[in-house]
């Protein structure tokens, strides 16, 4: 497979830029987590929903590996033009490039679902206002479709096309990306070689947790005394954590979209998340491990930990994020100003502002909002509830019955969806409670426990199916 | 009631402490000095006592700094305690910045509407200057004749030895 | 007195002025006609403003998110604009108040200035933390008013709150120093003035001021007094400005330095901005004899040290961060130096450390184009600085996942440049209503009529300064006119 990096300059000639192409790739069309084969391609949920490994939205586009792309000269974004024999217009597809780690060198992988039609009520999704881009692409859709390249063999849809060739178009698009920071370590120009890796996820591998069930725990120093006095907070009633096993997740994203249902977080469109101004309460944190093409995929969903000492609180000037004595983060809407300060000052990067009126008044699109939640408007902050309207529900409907609350009565929206069971949500005082025991667990951890503001969302180490004791195991 | 005043202008401030020294040895009584500037050391030389605005300047000062730090106490460990980022409910090292700004405010407006009512100094109040150009460049004496021992002519005397470019008597009433 | 001008000092006024004259040149100002080159430059601030005030309009009408304010960096050029202008304001209140508790005799030509400077520089910076707000029509919510919510008071615990209460204190205090420090001029300008409009509305503000001495007593204890509080007020501010940042928890953010760090900061930037605008106003008014080489000098030399304060800050932070063996602090710090705002920490650092150096040669502190020059590199230099502690802390914290980038909006840029019309519009608009340098307090440091009779006074001064009595011309002299 010869390469050439635009030995000639054939723009001047034919005013199709300089080209490098490559041949004989192997395309692979698959049908994408949120949209499947396109049939949901109006739903603008999971349209913004990002794919659990690329963290895209509102496109497809060409995955290649680091090392395709290295070969072909192409950086991210770059509009490739990818042919599968013949000149007609069906069989080549033109779309931006996505360099995926881990993927084979001579796949180029596209998702399907996209150019839908039906993805044509998206030309006016999103904020209206002077700089604004829009939602849908050139062809007034959301995406590209795939689906001409699609081949049928032996009376089934093949999905795998070989020799197909992929050549740069010499234009760029920029993908709507909600994380831009692929990697667990920092780059490594930045920082000594002991401190590139962030210790904010705690992975082991089997072997070495069947060894010792506490492998891979991270050590800080955590300070564990307490200038405060105890008795001002103790949290006597209800005492509300979650747990989220990292061995289980998947990154699936069904959280995600279920928390958007139940929340009634806007969709914001294209241009707000080009802008880093994603909605979504709670994110699918994807990292990499690794170097090159040899990386080790983590999911760790986060949400608002609703920290017992949380850093957003204490710098709200007018009391519209406070603590409930049920260890709830509140967030009182109607009182938020709008200084961004909470954000800001969270470790986390969990909250979420209204830059817009997102939500407008639409008679149909109404019928889609949750009553029991509050519609937001614009210029105010917003975040993870712990799905607070389930909790109150539960414990009213505890009370008629007069019963004590049982476990597993409340199940926020992430719970209730998570097909691998990865979260647990439930009363910590209650010592018969599911999360009352994952909190003892030996692969218990909580991330920037060293910064001491006390999440309440604890984790579960990363145990991967390995037989070496070593590889993931770090030492914080 | 009227009263005689003699009046004797200068053109610095150095004639005017000096005759200002000169006066007061004689005895005589300064009604005042009108200056285009605070000349230094004047109110020594003239024996007016020291203002007692300090004085209200404390006060205040203490009065705002304490009404804030329990304000800031009541509204949040009393009135409605409300639990913020774990923090104990009276959280007074957090209270401190407010409560000097507080006092500072106090302190600083205070003193100046005690000195515009001391003064008096109020807007569109009629200024009454003795003399036309003390606001610019002249430095004018106010004695008062107290009494048959004052005279005139001898002071005149003992002004425009220190160069007195002006001096008149005029009745006053008070 | 006579410690006014000891033995080796030159008069700071020049041009042996005598005090008629003091009030002839700075009235004068105001009793001509605007110049054409007023006007040139009031319209073009103006315009600059307005354009400044339609960005804003659009921005609150439309939503934040018109500027380029993402969900991991929440403040950029919304709070830097907002500490620059509280810095550049610092320097006014340190000339009024520090320097007069110092007894340092030249600020009186420059502290009218500089207090109207630090007046509209609050006032721009104020506008910021207002529109910021996702709200800003809810601004009054950060005032503990009783109310029907509970009542529901403010959380004291918030630097945000601190801040509120600083700067309107310090607007507050620093308007009445002002207006205070303006009664005996506005005085002296009614009693020039002809009868008419004018003079009713300067009658009016000037209070009735008559010079008289019982009251010019309780003035100057008074002033004394606002000094003494606006001092340790001017260090609260830019301290309480700086716990915005350091009592956050964000690495970069939440370091210890930074309250004597901002303040030096603010002394640096805010002496910079003093001297750009006297450096102007005395050409453009004719105020070389009030403004002199001497006291751009002594300017020259307090940025100097200040600047070097703020190169050891920055060094200091890079020490503190490798010595913390804190990871997150040691990134963020190697990522100001080298990371994609590398070319702002380095616009920073070549404004504000290198270039200042320059002002420890005498010939350069005695060239008027180089000061000004540097005066703006060091302003530019200064407002890198926010940018950078506000932006490089955020837009790559503790986790990986959220960094992003950041960068402006056209209406982002238009609001700053808003503020910069506002500043210069309303600075301009006072150069002309009101005596732009305090003659009052210029009268109390000439050497006019201060040489005999004190034995302390120098011979050089004797010399140089003939008796004020003999030198008034003997044709203002009333002698001839008194009665008895």
């Amino acid at each position: 497979m010869p390469v050439t990096v635009g030995a000639i300059n054939t723009a001047a000639v034919s005013g199709i830029p300089a080209a490098s192409e490559g041949e004989n790739y192997t395309l692979v069309l698959y049908p994408k987590v949120g949209l499947g084969d396109g049939r949901h391609a109006y739903n603008s949920w999971l349209q913004e929903l990002p794919d659990p490994v690329t963290k895209v939205t509102w496109d497809n586009y060409a995955c290649l590996s680091v090392a395709a792309a290295r070969e072909l000269g192409v950086e991210q974004g770059d509009v490739l033009r990818i042919a599968a024999g013949g000149s007609d217009e069906s069989s080549t597809l033109e779309l931006p490039a996505y360099i995926q780690p881990g993927q084979h060198d001579k796949v180029v992988a596209v998702a399907m679902g996209y150019g839908q039609v039906s993805s044509a009520r998206f030309v006016d999704a999103g904020p209206e206002w002077i700089l604004r881009r829009p939602t849908v692409g050139d062809n007034g859709l959301v995406g590209k479709n795939a689906a001409p390249l699609l081949s049928l063999e032996g009376g089934g849809l093949r999905y795998i096309r070989p020799g197909v060739s992929v050549s740069k178009t010499g234009r760029k698009t920029e993908l709507a990306c909600t994380q831009t920071h692929h990697t667990i370590t920092v780059p490594a120009e930045l920082a000594t070689a002991d401190t590139l890796r962030r210790p904010i996820v705690q992975e082991t591998t089997l072997a070495a947790f069947l060894k010792d069930p506490h492998s891979g725990q991270h050590h800080f120093h955590v300070f564990e005394g307490d200038l405060y006095p105890a008795e001002d907070h103790p949290y006597t009633g209800h005492r509300w954590m979650m747990a989220i096993d990292l061995t289980s997740c998947s990154g699936c994203s069904a959280c995600v979209v279920a928390c958007q249902v139940e929340n009634n977080v806007p969709v914001v469109g294209r241009d707000e998340v080009l802008r880093r101004r994603d909605m979504q309460w709670m994110r699918i944190d994807r990292y990499y491990s690794g170097e090159g093409d040899e990386v080790d995929v983590i999911h760790q969903p986060m949400l608002c930990q609703h920290c017992e000492n949380a850093s957003c609180e204490n710098v709200c000037p007018v009391l519209a994020t406070v603590h409930t004595d049920e260890g709830l983060n509140a967030q009182v809407y109607n009182r938020c100003v709008g200084t961004r300060y909470c954000a800001n000052n969270c470790a986390y990067k969990v909250r979420r502002f209204n830059w817009f009126n997102y939500l407008h008044e639409d008679e149909v699109e109404n019928l889609v909002l949750n009553p029991d939640v509050s519609v937001r408007s614009r210029g105010i902050m917003e975040k993870c509830s712990f799905c607070v309207q389930r909790i109150q529900e539960a414990k009213i409907e505890a009370k008629r019955h007069g019963e004590p609350l049982a476990d597993g009565a409340v199940k926020p929206a992430c719970q209730q969806s998570c097909p691998m069971q990865a979260i647990v949500f439930g009363d910590a005082n209650n010592p018969d409670s599911q999360i009352a025991k994952l909190i003892q667990s030996p692969r218990q951890f909580r991330v920037l426990e060293e910064i001491n503001v006390r999440p309440s969302v604890h984790y579960l180490t990363l145990v991967r199916n390995r037989t070496e004791e070593e590889g993931s195991v770090h030492h914080g | 009631m009227n009263r005689r005043i003699f009046m004797s202008v200068h053109e610095c401030e150095e004639d005017l402490l000096g005759v200002v020294k000169a006066v007061r040895q004689q005895g005589l009584k300064i009604v005042d000095i009108y200056t285009p500037y605070p000349v230094h050391g004047l109110d020594r030389a003239a024996g007016f006592g020291p203002s007692r605005l300090p004085w209200i300047c404390f006060v205040l000062g203490l009065l705002g700094a304490g009404l804030k730090v329990w304000f800031e106490f009541w509204t949040t460990a009393q009135d409605w305690p409300i639990n913020v980022g774990g923090k104990p409910w009276d959280s007074l090292p957090a209270f401190i910045p407010v409560t000097f700004e507080v006092m500072v405010l106090f302190a600083g407006v205070g003193t100046v509407i005690a000195l515009f009512i001391a003064t008096p100094l109020y807007p569109g109040k009629k200024a009454v200057t003795p003399f036309a150009r003390t606001t610019d460049d002249r430095f004018a004496l106010l004695l008062e004749e107290e009494d048959a021992t004052f005279d005139p002519d001898q002071v005149r005397m003992l002004c425009e030895r220190y160069n007195a470019v002006r001096v008149e008597e005029r009745e006053e009433k008070y | 007195m006579a410690d006014v001008q000891t033995g080796l000092r030159k008069p700071w006024i020049l041009g042996d002025k005598s005090l008629t004259q003091v009030s002839q040149d700075i009235c004068g100002i105001l009793e001509r006609k605007p110049t054409a080159m007023w006007w040139t430059a009031f319209l073009i601030s103006l315009s600059v403003l307005a354009v400044g005030a339609a960005a804003t309009i659009y921005q609150v009408a439309t939503g934040i998110g018109t500027w380029g304010l993402n969900k991991t960096v929440g403040w950029a050029f919304d709070i830097t604009n907002f500490v620059f202008w509280i810095g550049i304001g610092h320097a006014g209140t340190l000339i009024s108040a520090i320097l007069f508790l110092f007894r340092q005799r030249w600020r009186t030509s420059v502290n009218r200035a500089a207090e109207a400077m630090t007046i509209f520089a609050v006032i721009c910076a104020a506008l910021f933390p207002l529109i910021h707000m996702g709200r800003p029509w809810l601004f009054f919510w950060v005032f503990p008013y009783p109310n029907f919510r509970g009542p529901l008071w403010i959380n004291f615990r918030s630097p945000l709150v601190w801040d509120f209460f600083a700067i309107s204190t310090y607007f507050t205090i620093s308007a009445v120093f002002w207006y205070i420090g303006l009664i005996p001029d506005l005085a002296t300008i009614r009693d020039r003035a002809k009868p008419g409009i004018r003079r009713r509305i300067i009658s009016f503000f000037s209070m009735g001021w008559d010079g008289s001495y019982r009251s010019w007593i309780r003035y100057e204890i008074v002033y004394l007094l606002l000094a003494g509080l606006a001092t340790p007020l001017v260090v609260s501010v830019h301290t309480i400005v700086s716990w915005d940042f350091a009592t956050a928890i964000i690495p970069g953010w939440h370091t210890t330095i930074f309250p004597p760090y901002f303040v030096a900061g603010a002394i640096f930037s805010g002496f910079a901005m003093v001297l750009t605008l006297m450096i102007i106003a005395r050409k453009v008014m004719g105020l070389e004899d009030y403004f002199t080489l001497r006291h751009i000098d002594a300017m020259c030399k307090i940025i100097i040290v200040t600047g070097s304060i703020v190169g050891l800050a920055y060094l200091t932070e890079f020490f503190v961060a490798a010595y913390s063996s804190n990871p997150y602090e040691q990134f963020v710090f190697i990522n100001r130096a080298l990371g994609p705002f590398a070319w702002a920490y380095w616009t920073m650092v070549t404004c504000n450390v290198i270039s200042p150096q320059l002002l420890w040669f005498k010939s350069v502190r005695s060239c008027i184009p180089m000061v000004f020059i540097l005066t703006i590199v060091v302003n530019i230099g200064m407002w890198f600085e926010r940018f950078v502690i506000v932006v490089t802390s955020l837009h790559r914290d503790y986790l990986p996942s959220s960094w992003a980038d950041y960068s402006p909006t056209l209406i982002e840029i238009l609001t700053l440049l808003g503020s910069f019309g506002l500043f210069f519009s309303a600075f301009l608009l006072f150069c002309r209503f009101l005596p732009v340098i305090a003659m009052a307090e210029v009268k109390g440091i000439l050497s006019y009529g201060k040489s005999t009779g004190h034995t302390e006074t120098s011979k050089e001064l004797e010399s140089s300064t003939k008796p004020g009595h003999a030198k008034a011309p003997v044709g203002e002299r009333e002698l001839e006119g008194a009665s008895a």
